[in-house]
């Protein structure tokens, strides 16, 4: 976001004066121009400097060896194989679903989109008390899971789920106007001349979507990063096994280690940067591809 | 019959789309579905295209019923009324997209493609998006597209809508001109009386889901059969009591009285009318100059109407009294219409 503002009232200020009704007088520019920045600075800026400033207050050799600390290390790893196994199945059910919606005509659409925008409404450490629920020792399905040995509750695939609960609606939001701005003639034209519904999939509506679908499967990845509410519920902060690395802060923060929470951070940190960035290079060229 | 449809059905819940329509087509011809926007032209064409299925009925096409036939197997180029081009796509690949997934040979595709770029007169846009091309363009390249496969059959839908008035009567008669020189079978749909009079070699009117009537366009305009076609035709007025008017025979009761500009004669006091005892006097409340004559509004015995009036007349003014007399008109009785000639004329032929 933080990107996002700048760069939309920079670039006109050049233009006030033609416009200069339009915009009120040089005072209010000014007032919300400063405004604006002491607020991004206040909220944004400056924590990301505490970050940074603390992480290496120690000198780097502190910090590198917080950063590279088995738990640590573990709990990178863990935040990637459950933002990457998120990102592949939100992908495949994102697909599906905004397909389902925008082609077809069918009993109870409202409620399946309602329904996807659900994750986003509940608050996520609900979602993990239901997940809890739903697999864990009060459940009728525990025996069965206990039997073919394969634990949900405080478990790496709990994590997991919570993930792709949370992260569910990122990418089908972000497909479902370009689909149905899109409508079905150019499907139906392509059925016609024969063309199977694979080849009308990879040669009409992917390349429509295309940059829908990435800019989604990077929102989804940095929300991925990020969980912490449903993904600590079900985690059980089982060191080195089932923390990832928002809980591994938590963990280190708890323990009073100051220093290391804030090198942990400054990974997180880097990963959102890395995605900001990212993110406006795939904006920019699927708004320049758009113009076309 | 090259197409036939027999008892066709069709609901979308409780509205009926179609209502046991049937009608033929011979090959080779050009055949406009006409009617006002939902009766059901579209959903006629999209189910001879095998985009929808009938609810009972049966289509048939060179012979065969087509009811179950998948939409890619039966023969037919479908032009969609917003031509759906592949965006994504060159105007080249557009046009070879039928014959690609046909897995045609690379070199035969290009022959063809080439062959169609070329009678479409695109040579050198092949590399060119749709979005780089203008309204006629694209349709032209919807139009190859729909080609290409060597359909016996092409469905247009609605094909002139989006294009500006001045390109549209060149593409019309380009349409025509290419259908006829390849030898398909043509059916498209639209709203515009004009645009089915000027293009078809047979319109078919709907409306309400039913047909209402079939023949060339000039049986439709001159002997319409149906109340609904009579005032769907030209620019109609209606007349509030016919019997004030001089000269017509009595036919008891009836709904409507139709007339249509060319059947009005309004002559200024000073001029001479050759039925002079038949006229009654009206007044001129609207007059519009439309290029090739005046189109007057003339207010006569409680009735409004329009007349024409060509420019190398004496020119009339609003508000200004002039005779009028009505050749013929049609009446409507129920859903039967009858045309009634103005006696006065009947009298002088007999005299000759």
């Amino acid at each position: 976001m933080a990107a996002e503002k700048t760069e939309r009232v920079m670039p006109r200020e050049g233009s006030t004066e033609i416009h200069a009704d339009t915009k009120g007088s040089k005072a209010v520019r000014i007032i919300l121009i400063t405004l604006s920045v002491l607020f991004l600075f206040i909220m944004l800026v400056m924590p990301l400097i505490t970050v940074i400033y603390e992480s290496f207050r120690k000198g780097f050799g502190e910090y590198l060896k917080a950063v590279t600390d088995d738990e640590t290390v573990g709990a990178l790893l863990l935040t990637l194989e459950a933002t990457v196994i998120a990102v592949i199945i939100n992908t495949v059910f994102g697909l599906f679903a905004a397909w389902a919606i925008s082609k077809f005509r069918f009993r109870g659409k409202k409620f399946l989109v309602t329904l996807i925008d659900l994750p986003v409404t509940v608050s996520p450490i609900i979602a993990g008390l239901i997940f809890v629920l739903t697999f864990g020792r009060q459940s009728f399905l525990y025996s069965y899971l206990e039997e073919i040995d394969f634990m949900i509750v405080y478990a790496v695939p709990g994590i997991i789920l919570a993930t792709v609960f949370v992260t569910f609606p990122f990418i089908s939001r972000e497909i479902l106007p370009v689909l149905e701005a899109q409508g079905t003639d150019e499907e139906e034209a392509a059925a016609l001349m024969g063309a199977r519904s694979f080849t009308i999939f990879r040669k009409i509506t992917l390349p429509h979507i295309k940059w829908a679908l990435i800019y989604g499967i990077v929102l989804c990845a940095a929300r991925a990063m990020g969980e912490f509410g449903a993904v600590s519920v079900l985690s059980g902060h089982l060191r080195g096994k089932t923390v990832t690395l928002p809980l591994q802060v938590e963990i280190l923060f708890g323990d009073n280690k100051y220093m290391p929470a804030f090198a942990v951070s400054s990974i997180l940190m880097i990963m959102a940067v890395v995605i900001l960035i990212v993110r406006s290079i795939v904006e920019f060229i699927g708004r320049r591809k758009g113009e076309e | 019959m090259y197409i036939e449809l027999k008892n066709i059905n069709k609901s979308y819940g409780s509205f009926k789309a179609s209502d046991n329509v049937g009608f033929g087509i011979e090959k080779g011809k050009l055949v406009a579905l006409l009617g006002p926007s939902g009766s059901g032209k579209t959903t006629i064409l999209r189910m001879i295209a095998g985009l929808e299925r009938p609810d009972s009925g049966e289509i048939i096409i060179d012979g065969k019923v087509v009811n179950n036939v998948p939409a890619s197997e039966r023969g037919i180029g479908f032009v969609f009324q917003s031509y759906a081009l592949f965006r994504y796509m060159t105007v080249y690949d557009n046009i070879a997209f039928g014959l690609t997934v046909r897995k045609q040979n690379k070199k035969e595709i290009k022959e063809r493609v080439t062959e169609l770029i070329e009678l479409i007169g695109l040579k050198g846009f092949e590399k060119r998006y749709p979005s780089q091309l203008s309204g006629g363009q694209r349709q032209r390249v919807a139009f190859a597209r729909a080609l290409a496969p060597n359909p016996q059959v092409l469905l247009l839908d609605e094909p002139f809508a989006a294009i500006d008035a001045k390109v549209r009567s060149e593409l019309r008669k380009w349409l025509r001109d290419m259908i006829h020189q390849l030898g398909v079978t043509g059916i498209f749909v639209t709203h515009d009386q004009d645009e089915a009079i000027e293009v078809s070699d047979e319109i078919i009117v709907t409306n309400h889901g039913r047909i209402e009537q079939t023949g060339t366009p000039a049986d439709i305009y001159i002997n319409p059969t149906t109340a609904f076609t009579s005032s769907f035709f030209g620019t109609t007025s209606e007349l509030t009591d016919y019997k004030l008017f001089n000269s017509f025979d009595d036919v008891g009761e009836y709904d409507k009285a139709i007339i249509r500009p060319e059947f009005v004669r309004v002559t200024k006091k000073n001029e001479n009318q050759k039925y002079e005892k038949s006229a009654v006097e009206g007044v001129v409340t609207d007059l519009q100059f439309r290029g090739n004559s005046y189109e007057l509004t003339v207010n006569c015995n409680n009735s409004r109407f329009s007349a024409r009036r060509g420019l190398d007349e004496p020119a009339v003014e609003i508000g200004e009294k002039v005779d009028v007399f009505i050749f013929r008109l049609f009446i409507t009785q129920g859903n039967t219409v009858r045309l009634l000639k103005n006696n006065a004329i009947r009298e002088e032929t007999v005299i000759i």
